[in-house]
């Protein structure tokens, strides 16, 4: 899991849906000066995961997606889709896509915005009405319906780009920082509505910067950096206990007991305690001894997700 | 799945280039007209008998052709840059549609709607010059919408510039070819592999005058503008829509 593997294949029964082979990108000016944007990289999504793709500005993350839907030609390798060159699958399935920049005419109605992208997604007239009321009330856009897409919000506009994705029951959702420029709120509906559209048919990938949202949503996180796949990361505590993770710990009652259970907690005032374990085991064995010496223990938080812990390992704590 | 309704989005196309440029085209071409017919009218009174002997006959014919070819210009404009630079293929393209059909559906469109539009503006004036031929000046447009907008498709899918860039091509190929058209050697060789566009005052006037043109004349200016609008289909296919 850890290190950086030429390639990260999934080992188990589940149907390959995207495949990364040995996929490089380099942009190349008339003046002869070249940019490698992505170096050989090779991932596999399988059918019903929701694979996160994290990485620091620049990394490739919105160059590799556009090289999945076919926008742009790898310079090398190749990305499948089902076994069909990327393009052809979705010319001919279409896939359920928010791009990290929402680009809608600005002269379009929200609703007629919907009706334009139901029509190009093959949804016959006699349901795209019900679809994009549908869509609509999801996204919390009936009161923008009405409004050209110009007159919307960075919020509404990101939810309509959201609402085209969810028009179609797509066996395959790409969204590219889908939370950005969303209030709590909505990123908190947002990651609902992710856990809703999880299916064991469905492959969904999320691009972005925030660790927090992938370490809640994704089954895996990708991790990338300087266009290279640094590693792959189970999001799961189970599969991955940490060998040294830092937890803050907050007390309701009993303060005066913590260091009888954990000898080098540091007080970070308000009763709270940072703690220093070497494995969810070592915590919990702590945790059960502070509580039967009467403790009431108010919240458990990890200093760092086990995805922002490789996350800073694989691109430096400087990012 | 369903494949896309592309078809149906046609309709969505048309309204699209009715409000982008149908209007401004009508507005440019009836302004135009009329700076040239109102002078005429105001010096000689309403009896003004404009017909195909007339001496202002050949004038009108210089700008109605040149009516069309604006109008092809601004029908061409930005006819797949557009969707680059703004990033609209972003959405459009995740949806089961070809690329290529997209925009072949879309030149089409366009087609129509320039014969649309000009289908109004000789519909005026037919009012005021009885003897200018509708379905002649729609057999121009057309010719012409091939001709023009194939390589004006061709530059569209090539560059993000191709308004300034169409306009230099259509320009230039005329200037170049007044210049070295009739010399000898390289030069004047060279300038036979430019845009036809030197044939379009000879067929202005025979095709909207009298509704037939030299067949080798059609076919060149046919053939140049399809063989463009099959590249741009072909580097379409072949190139990347993202930068």
């Amino acid at each position: 899991m850890d290190g950086v593997p030429p390639a990260c294949e999934l080992n188990g029964t589940a149907a390959l849906v995207i495949e990364f082979r040995n996929v490089g990108k380099t942009y190349r000016s008339l003046l002869g000066n070249s940019v490698t944007a992505v170096e050989e990289f090779s991932l596999q999504v399988v059918e019903g995961e929701i694979l996160g793709i994290a990485g620091p500005n620049g990394a490739g993350k919105s160059t590799l997606i556009a090289m999945m839907l076919g926008y742009l030609r790898p310079t090398k390798g190749t990305v499948e889709i089902n076994g069909l060159p990327a393009r052809t699958y979705i010319e001919r399935n279409g896939i359920g896509y928010l791009s990290e920049l929402i680009a809608i005419h600005p002269k379009w109605r929200a609703d007629t915005a919907l009706v334009r992208y139901a029509t190009l997604a093959g949804i016959s007239d006699a349901d795209i009405p019900l679809r994009v009321d549908e869509v609509i009330e999801k996204l919390g856009l009936a009161e923008h319906r009405d409004k050209r897409v110009k007159a919307l919000s960075k919020g509404n506009l990101q939810r309509l780009g959201l609402a085209q994705a969810l028009l179609r029951d797509d066996q395959i959702l790409v969204l590219d920082e889908p939370t950005h420029g969303l209030d709590p709120v909505w990123t908190q509906r947002f990651r609902g509505i992710v856990e809703e559209l999880r299916r064991p048919d469905r492959t969904i990938l999320i691009a972005s910067h925030n660790l927090d949202e992938l370490q809640r949503l994704a089954d895996r996180v990708a991790i990338i950096d300087h266009g290279r796949l640094q590693r792959v990361v189970s999001t799961g505590y189970e599969q991955n206990a940490p060998a040294v993770t830092r937890f803050r710990l907050t007390l309701a009652g009993g303060s005066d007991r913590i260091r009888e259970s954990f000898p080098l907690a540091e007080s970070a005032g308000r009763g709270e305690y940072d703690v220093t374990v070497r494995s969810i085991q070592e915590l919990n064995a702590a945790l059960a001894d502070l509580i039967s010496r009467g403790a009431l223990v108010a919240s458990v938080v990890p200093e760092r997700s086990v995805l922002e812990q490789q996350f800073r390992e694989a691109v430096g704590e400087s990012q | 799945m369903n494949r896309g309704r592309l078809g149906k989005y046609s309709l969505w196309q048309f309204r699209d280039f009715v409000i982008d440029r149908g209007i401004a085209i009508l507005i440019i071409g009836f302004l135009w007209g009329y700076a040239l017919i109102a002078p005429f009218r105001a010096a000689r009174g309403p009896q003004l008998q404009l017909n195909t002997s007339s001496p202002i006959w050949p004038l009108l014919i210089t700008v109605t052709s040149s009516i069309v070819s604006v109008s092809v210009l601004i029908a061409v404009n930005g006819i797949v840059s557009t969707d680059r630079k703004s990033g609209y293929y972003r959405f459009l393209f995740s949806k089961p549609v070809s690329v290529v059909a997209y925009y072949v559906q879309l030149y089409f469109v366009h087609m129509v709607g320039v014969l649309a539009a000009m289908l109004v503006l000789s519909g005026i004036l037919r009012i005021i010059v009885p003897d200018f031929s509708i379905v002649n000046y729609l057999l121009y447009t057309a010719l012409i919408f091939m001709a023009m907008g194939g390589i004006g498709f061709f530059i569209s899918v090539a560059t993000r510039f191709d308004w300034v860039t169409l306009a230099a091509v259509w320009l230039g190929s005329r200037a170049l070819r007044d210049f070295y058209g009739a010399k000898p050697g390289l030069a004047g060789k060279l300038v036979q592999v430019l845009p036809p566009v030197h044939k379009l005052d000879v067929l202005a006037n025979s095709l909207i005058t009298n509704g037939s043109a030299p067949t080798s004349d059609v076919i060149w200016l046919l053939a140049y503008g399809s063989l463009f609008f099959v590249l741009g289909l072909v580097l379409l296919r072949q190139a990347s829509l993202a930068d």
